[in-house]
């Protein structure tokens, strides 16, 4: 099934409208999930289901929002920001996003930041072409 | 009054889909105040008889051993109003069913008339909300609805999960 | 029981924003099967609280030129939290448009400072008699009920000079 960026753009787009009730001109490719679109837990779940239907695949939880996973993790964060094992961990998790700018400054707050449309274009793109 | 927005199952078909119905009547008193001279049945109340419709059926395929209890209204789009003496039709399928998480989909009819569509999740309680006390025993699915169940069990061939009965 | 599922208005910029209160009460009949052994406000009545103070708003903004104030959608409607009897919830909904027919609002609830519920609401009005001029009658009677109720809310009279 060969999909190209824009059409799994435009497919992502319609998912998100339907998951977060916002208005398809505010997804845009740089809007984060979070911060920008408002996303939560539940939705994250709901985006989730709704991807796996739109696209036919299976997407584990973890591999698209591992955010949650790592905050509760003292291992793995300390004083607000990613420790080197948490930095390791987030890396395996998210192989699809960049996180230079991140790891500069790993503040727990920034990772929000991380989670744009793209970065979910990106792991569809990914999974459905590799 | 009693917090059962649904009357009767029509149709029952355990982990995929249930139909149920809901007659409106003069003799509802909250018609009465929504709104006084031309009562019309609150659409919030209407997304209470599919969220009842809907979590009856994601928490009977778990055979009502989790606490499933209403996390979000993803979506609920009303096309019309709705009068006492109409009848009205929910029907809810399972849209995906997770451990911690359940989506269903539905829409509510008046005859060949839509009058909602309306998508729900359910979180499953114990997995979630970490932190917060709750009763040990399943509050959610209590005798209040055995009485629904019980009729499509009598009408089905497989087995119709019961919720066990509670204080 | 009573369908009116806000008690006080607290604050109104018309065209803007209006602010709300409920408090919870264990007498409130619902909460008894909503669950036994464990009440809390059925989520629909939370949504039902913020529709109802985005109703008032479009009502006081158009100075109750509709009789019908209705819900049409409700999209992204979030509970995140459980409120208990013994409890107030404040309910802020925010404009983003109000036209003539319709109007559209991001509401959320709050009690003791922890959020409850949030939505995105989209309400449609109207009169009856649009469809029916023989309806006009029943338009005048549920916006006077309406204006009264408004009064009882508001703690002040909208006929007061």
């Amino acid at each position: 099934m060969g999909m190209d960026r824009d059409e799994i753009f435009q497919k992502i787009q319609g998912v998100l409208v339907d998951a977060l009730g916002v208005d398809e001109d505010e997804v845009t490719a740089e809007a984060t999930l979070m911060g920008d679109l408002g996303a939560e837990s539940i939705d994250f779940l709901d985006i989730v289901f709704r991807l796996e239907k739109a696209f036919g695949i299976k997407v584990p939880r973890e591999e698209l929002f591992p955010a949650e996973s790592l905050l509760n993790n003292p291992e793995l964060v300390s004083n607000g920001k990613l420790t080197s094992k948490g930095l390791a961990e987030l890396r395996e998790r998210v192989p699809h996003t960049d996180l230079s700018e991140f790891e500069k400054n790993p503040d727990l707050s920034k990772l929000a930041d991380l989670f744009t449309v793209n970065a979910i274009v990106t792991y569809i793109d990914g999974r459905l072409n590799a | 009054m009693r917090w059962i927005w649904i009357d009767k199952f029509a149709e029952f078909e355990s982990g995929r889909r249930a139909v149920a119905i809901k007659n409106v009547t003069m003799a509802e008193e909250h018609l009465h105040d929504h709104f006084p001279g031309f009562p019309v049945m609150p659409e919030c109340l209407m997304i209470e008889a599919m969220a009842q419709t809907a979590g009856i059926l994601v928490g009977e395929a778990a055979g009502f051993r989790e606490k499933v209890v209403l996390a979000k209204i993803s979506k609920a789009v009303f096309f019309d109003y709705v009068r006492p003496g109409d009848s009205l039709r929910i029907e809810a399928e399972i849209t995906t069913m997770a451990i911690e998480a359940a989506s269903t989909s539905g829409t509510i009819t008046r005859g060949d008339q839509t009058i909602a569509e309306i998508e729900l999740m359910f979180s499953h309680v114990d997995r979630n909300l970490a932190g917060k006390k709750f009763p040990e025993e399943n509050f959610v699915f209590t005798g209040t609805f055995t009485g629904l169940l019980r009729d499509i069990a009598l009408n089905h061939k497989r087995p119709v999960a019961q919720p066990t009965e509670s204080g | 029981m009573r369908f009116v599922l806000i008690d006080k208005i607290v604050s109104l910029e018309k065209g803007k924003r209006l602010t709300a209160v409920k408090s919870v009460s264990l007498s409130e009949e619902y909460l008894a099967d909503h669950f036994p052994t464990f009440p809390v406000l059925p989520g629909v009545l939370l949504l039902e609280g913020l529709v109802e103070s985005a109703s008032w708003l479009v009502r006081l903004t158009q100075d109750f030129a509709c009789s019908m104030v209705l819900l049409e959608q409700a999209r992204n409607v979030k509970y995140k939290s459980f409120m208990s009897p013994g409890s107030q919830i404040e309910y802020t909904v925010e404009a983003k448009t109000i036209d003539e027919r319709v109007s559209s609002f991001f509401g959320h609830g709050v009690v003791d400072g922890q959020d409850i519920v949030e939505a995105r609401i989209g309400l449609r009005h109207f009169n009856l008699a649009d469809r029916d001029p023989a309806m006009a009658g029943v338009d005048g009677y549920v916006i006077e009920q309406m204006k009264s109720r408004y009064d009882l809310l508001s703690g002040q009279s909208l006929n007061s000079d």
